[in-house]
């Protein structure tokens, strides 16, 4: 049976969140439909009110998101009514060929992110006729949605009393992050690492390479608030409000060896920046860039002499090359030891009202994250 | 003391290689002269000649070469007088930070490659009062030259010096981008841009680490011809054939991997591809040239492609070099057919110019005593 949801959803570029009441479709075969209880408030989604991820519109908002199965369609195996879940952002099959060969965060599976329509060609949201996508085939700016069970990740027993806010950011900026420097870069212990960007997803950059032993973690970032977090709680071991400051500390530090790994987390990467990392990056080095730019700016223009002189890799991250039903999990399980902060990363949390509120609190550089705690 | 030795050098940019009488002086401590027998006519001197690699003027040309050590300075302890030996054009010291961790493709010591200036500050080849430096200091384009011992690797002596010449700098440089820093896999489906002295190695290290396609893109019809001697399994005229083709021959998942080796960098090249590779590909790029990456973010991000500098394939000489060897003589590279025509000292000029017409694989020059 329908039901009646409330969510915030873009019409175009430009004009911010609308908070309205949509229709919700009952889940179809593989398919769940989750009472949202917490949503991160990503950059991602933010690109598409600024028009810099180019998806079908109108969309729900949201693919960072935690909650309740509240029922599901035929055939689901995953999950059962009643399960709490965190929803992946790229859903996992286990059956392709990324996810056959240990690279889920490329599941063929994540192919609609920007149209939000399931693999039957139809859509769960609807405003009258108006057919409207989740933002990754999630929605989760919506009391409730209709998702894939493949992007559904369950709790076990132990993680059943980590609060919501907590739970919807491992679904996207915990793993980004953290998996850009442990899994894409490959920080080993004694690396030097920079890392441009401190906020949901670059102070979890932060604690992966401080985790996989990293000498240096230098943090690049131009607001105060966000560095001193990075050193006083993330583990950042030098921070600095430019790159040409990080430069000429990494150039005295290593001797003029430079940089072992550049990790690129910031709102938005642009072409400056990218060229500064390269120049940070010493012989054999990498560059990881994670964040998007804006989209009409070829941000990654680099002579190509400035990579085979010193043998340099620039690299693309997807979700920080982490496995959903793997890494998720895993962090849960780091957090409840108490060796990675996650409480610290929730700055405020906002009613679902408040969602252009609190963006423009994360663009004033107010928040590590913010996250929409929804009622019911 | 010092003696006489031709030599082709390059003193403006855009003159011809000028053959030249010039005094080199005797090896210094940790130095070594090498007779040279064989040069290798790579295309990375011709960016020198034509302005394209600057580095100090005037130089002696070559970084491919094999000889005989003819006399050894003092504290010499990797070889002897008497010993055959190939030159690496990127020296191994064995001990600078890179060295060290198994990365001698990046050894501290090469830092001098573009100026031929040695470690105490001065220079072996003279004319007149000027000092001459050799290209990634040696400069195999002379009938001797005196080289440091790290740039020096000894090897057997039933190897033939034109062969062995090829084995300082195009043959690693080449298998290397695919085996070392192109980390090609059994079953990869890999892409090579360009087919040459370089290209046609990436072409045997492909193969022999086990890729299932090995596909070839080259405008010269002679090198698609060769590069499947050397064991491409498709050859292509144009990269919009080879982009066609990969992605019906893979389902639409695109290819593992892409090597560009061609003769001069430039842009659209590299933007071909970042194209052809899918999911978690990359693009390992070897060749010179003025050609810039120029991508949105998302390019990399969404199917998590990576881009690979390589100098010299990522080998390490002391291992890649001797190990390269081992295999040809086993039978299982072929380097022999690497070697499209040999020239005098005196003829080099033509050799480059066939070079560029597409007529060789590889020019040798054969030196004469």
């Amino acid at each position: 049976m329908s039901i009646t949801t409330r969510a915030a959803i873009t019409r175009a570029p430009h004009v911010g969140w609308e908070i309205v009441d949509l229709q919700l479709d009952e889940p179809k075969a593989h398919e769940v439909r989750v009472k949202l209880m917490a949503a991160g408030l990503c950059h991602s989604d933010d690109h598409i009110t600024t028009g810099d991820a180019p998806i079908r519109l109108p969309v729900v908002g949201g693919h960072e998101g935690a909650g309740i199965v509240e029922s599901v369609g035929p055939d689901v195996q995953r999950v059962k009514p009643g399960d709490k879940i965190v929803c992946s952002y790229i859903p996992a099959c286990g059956a392709c060929r990324p996810c056959s060969t240990g690279h889920s965060n490329m599941c063929v599976k994540g192919l609609n992110a920007g149209t939000g329509m399931f693999e039957d060609g139809t859509w769960r949201f609807h405003e009258g006729d108006t057919d409207i996508g989740g933002f990754c085939t999630l929605g989760t700016f919506s009391q409730y949605a209709v998702v894939s069970e493949w992007a559904t990740v369950p709790l076990r027993e132990d993680f059943q009393d980590i609060p919501w806010e907590v739970l919807c950011l491992v679904g996207c900026g915990v793993p980004t992050g953290w998996g850009s420097a442990v899994h894409a870069a490959g920080v080993r212990a004694g690396d030097t690492v920079v890392i441009f960007g401190s906020g949901g997803v670059g102070s979890n950059a932060v604690q992966g390479a401080r985790f996989a032993g990293a000498k240096n973690v230098v943090v690049v970032d131009p607001v105060e608030f966000k560095r001193e977090m990075a050193t006083t709680v993330f583990g950042a071991t030098h921070a600095f409000a430019t790159a040409k400051e990080a430069h000429e500390f990494v150039v005295e530090t290593t001797w003029g060896q430079l940089a072992d790994h550049v990790i690129m987390t910031p709102g938005a990467v642009t072409e400056e920046m990218v060229q500064a990392a390269v120049m940070m990056t010493g012989k054999g080095g990498k560059v990881t860039i994670t964040a998007v730019g804006h989209i009409n700016e070829r941000a990654v223009h680099v002579h190509a002499g400035m990579l085979i002189g010193y043998h340099r890799q620039i690299r693309g991250a997807l979700f920080g090359d982490s496995n959903p039903l793997y890494d998720i999990p895993m962090l849960l399980g780091l957090y409840k030891s108490g060796q990675l902060k996650l409480d610290e990363l929730v700055t405020r949390t906002y009613t679902l009202d408040q969602v252009n509120q609190a963006y423009q609190d994360m663009n004033d550089g107010k928040n590590i994250r913010g996250v929409i705690i929804h009622e019911h | 003391m010092s003696i006489t030795t031709r030599a082709a050098v390059c003193r403006v940019p855009g003159q011809p290689w000028e053959i030249t009488e010039l005094e080199l002086d005797e090896p210094k401590t940790n130095e070594v002269r090498v007779k040279f027998l064989a040069a290798g006519l790579c295309h990375s001197d011709d960016h020198i000649q034509k302005g394209d690699a600057p580095m100090r003027l005037p130089v002696v040309g070559g970084h491919e070469g094999a000889g005989i050590v003819d006399a050894v300075g003092e504290s010499v302890t990797r070889v002897k007088v008497g010993d055959h030996v190939t030159c690496s054009f990127i020296p191994a010291c064995g001990k600078c930070r890179y060295c060290a961790t198994g990365r001698q493709n990046l050894c501290d010591a090469g830092k001098n490659a573009g100026t031929g200036m040695f470690p105490d500050g001065t220079f072996r080849f003279h004319q007149g009062g000027e000092d001459f430096g050799g290209l990634c200091v040696l400069g195999t384009f002379s009938q001797y030259a005196v080289v440091h011992e790290f740039s020096v690797i000894k090897i057997p002596e039933e190897i033939g010096f034109d062969v062995a010449a090829l084995v300082a700098c195009g043959v690693p440089t080449g298998w290397g981008s695919a085996v070392r820093a192109g980390d090609v896999r059994a079953g990869h489906t890999v892409v090579i841009y360009g087919a040459g002295g370089v290209g046609s190695n990436a072409v045997q290290g492909a193969r022999f680490a086990g890729a299932k396609n090995v596909v070839v893109v080259d405008p010269v019809p002679f090198k698609r011809e060769m590069a499947e001697v050397f064991g491409a399994t498709h050859t292509f005229a144009t990269a919009e054939e080879a982009q066609d083709f990969v992605r019906e021959t893979t389902w639409g998942e695109l290819a593992d991997r892409a090597i560009i080796t061609v003769g001069i960098l430039h842009d659209e090249v590299i933007a071909n591809a970042i194209k052809v590779v899918g999911k978690t590909g990359q693009v390992t790029i070897t060749a010179v040239g003025n050609g810039s990456i120029n991508e949105n973010p998302g390019m990399l991000i969404g199917y998590q492609r990576r881009i690979q500098g390589s100098i010299y394939g990522g080998c390490s000489p002391l291992v890649d070099v001797p190990m390269l060897i081992g295999l040809y003589q086993a039978g299982d590279l072929k380097l022999d057919e690497l070697i499209t025509r040999r020239y005098k000292l005196d003829e080099i000029n033509e050799g480059y110019q066939d070079m560029l017409d597409g007529k060789n694989i590889r020019g040798v020059i054969v030196h004469e005593h």
